[in-house]
């Protein structure tokens, strides 16, 4: 089947984002989160790889946790590390209390908060690290993405803290079953492109029973897809509004700052990883 | 869930509430006691990471005594298991965390705690 190209979406300037975000947000992952969770199962390598590479005893948030799935990580080493989950989704979250659990064996439970990527609902600094993986692209402004990439620059120590994001890329592989742009429009857009990501309810886990005349459910989710380069300097922007430099430490100059660790294109996805430095 | 590790790192996040605001105080709670594996090495390895005074306290007022005032310099196996039980075997199902500073009440509902804020509320 050939990729489907998305509908572009065009927010307008009176709409408030956080009510934008509501509907064509938070309302649809309550709606589909059985199904959606279903689809989910898979680590990312590079994702799993962060997370085995923390040390026994560092303690993390998952910052738009949906189903869980990077809760039980990493898996040679269980209970190694401790991930608490957040999420604006409550039926996401759910899922998520018992993210790992295998079949026939006693419920497995994790920490898990209802709450919004925007906030600040912790100690500053209290974590090793942070993730957020497929959720900051569901914001519907560059401040407000900023703003998330803040709020976990916050959440981690000043001293080494850790972070890893992941969005969405308006470059799809061959693999994915969407398209944003063509490849030749793709080079050309430096500031990403607003969508509506169609969700096709499977009728098995709709919430409530669909008669066969009718035709699925569909819902649309936003996303803003990113482009080439936009997710570093959304980070690099992000740490300068603290007041924090951007870059490795400088040798006998002292302050704070974020350095990028990495930061490339893994199958359809953009990410970074950031460390905090004091020096 | 709310277990004291969790608990440990929260704190209120109502604008313009920055000082006194942790630890959140629990309210009319509903405990569940789970066994969870001990691991020793995660235990002393998230040990300097902990605010003491608020775990100890905040353990004692949901009626478990068995950790002391201040942090023991050495760390047998008994002060580690208490220390695993209390901040990963109590599990807080339903009651709610109150902010010491401007009373915002945090409810906990089937062992999720609702860290949402209305907008007004919002930094």
């Amino acid at each position: 089947m050939a990729p489907k190209k998305l509908e572009p979406v065009h927010i307008e300037a009176s709409e408030d984002p956080a009510s934008f975000e509501a509907r064509n947000v938070h309302e649809i992952y309550d709606a589909i989160a059985a199904h959606f969770s279903s689809t989910r199962y898979k680590p990312w390598p590079i994702i799993a790889k962060f997370l085995s590479d923390l040390p026994t005893g560092c303690v993390g948030f998952d910052s738009g946790t949906g189903n869980g799935k990077y809760l039980p990580l990493p898996s040679d080493r269980p209970g190694a590390i401790w991930t608490i989950g957040m999420d604006r989704s409550r039926n996401l979250l759910e899922i998520a209390r018992h993210a790992g659990s295998a079949p026939e064996r006693p419920r497995v439970y994790r920490e898990v908060i209802w709450g919004n990527v925007l906030d600040n609902g912790w100690r500053p600094g209290a974590f090793d690290y942070a993730i957020s993986i497929a959720t900051i692209h569901h914001l519907a402004t560059p401040e407000r993405r900023k703003l998330a990439v803040q709020r976990l620059i916050q959440a981690v120590a000043p001293v080494c803290g850790r972070i890893l994001i992941y969005v969405w890329a308006i470059e799809q592989d061959e693999l994915s079953k969407r398209k944003v742009v063509d490849e030749e429009e793709a080079e050309k857009i430096e500031n990403g492109k607003d969508v509506m990501v169609p969700w096709v309810l499977s009728k098995n886990l709709a919430p409530k029973p669909v008669e066969d005349t009718e035709r699925p459910e569909v819902y649309n989710r936003y996303y803003h897809m990113f482009a080439n380069g936009e997710l570093a300097l959304l980070a690099e922007d992000a740490a300068e509004g603290l007041g924090l430099r951007v870059g490795a430490p400088t040798h006998g100059q002292s302050g704070q700052g974020v350095e990028i660790v990495q930061d490339g294109w893994e199958r359809s996805n953009y990410y970074v990883e950031l460390r905090r430095w004091s020096i | 869930m709310v277990r004291l590790i969790t608990h440990n790192l929260l704190a209120c996040h109502v604008k313009g509430c920055n000082a006194n605001n942790f630890p959140l105080e629990f309210r009319n709670v509903e405990l569940e006691i789970r066994e969870a594996e001990f691991n020793p090495d995660f235990v002393k390895g998230f040990l300097p990471k902990i605010e003491w005074k608020a775990l100890v306290d905040t353990a004692r007022q949901l009626g478990d005594t068995s950790l002391p005032e201040e942090q023991p310099e050495m760390l047998d196996d008994d002060f580690l298991k208490n220390l695993h039980h209390v901040l990963l075997e109590i599990h807080v199902e339903e009651g709610a965390m109150v902010c010491p500073n401007c009373k915002h009440e945090y409810p906990i509902a089937s062992g999720i705690p609702n860290m949402l804020l209305a907008e007004h509320e919002i930094a």
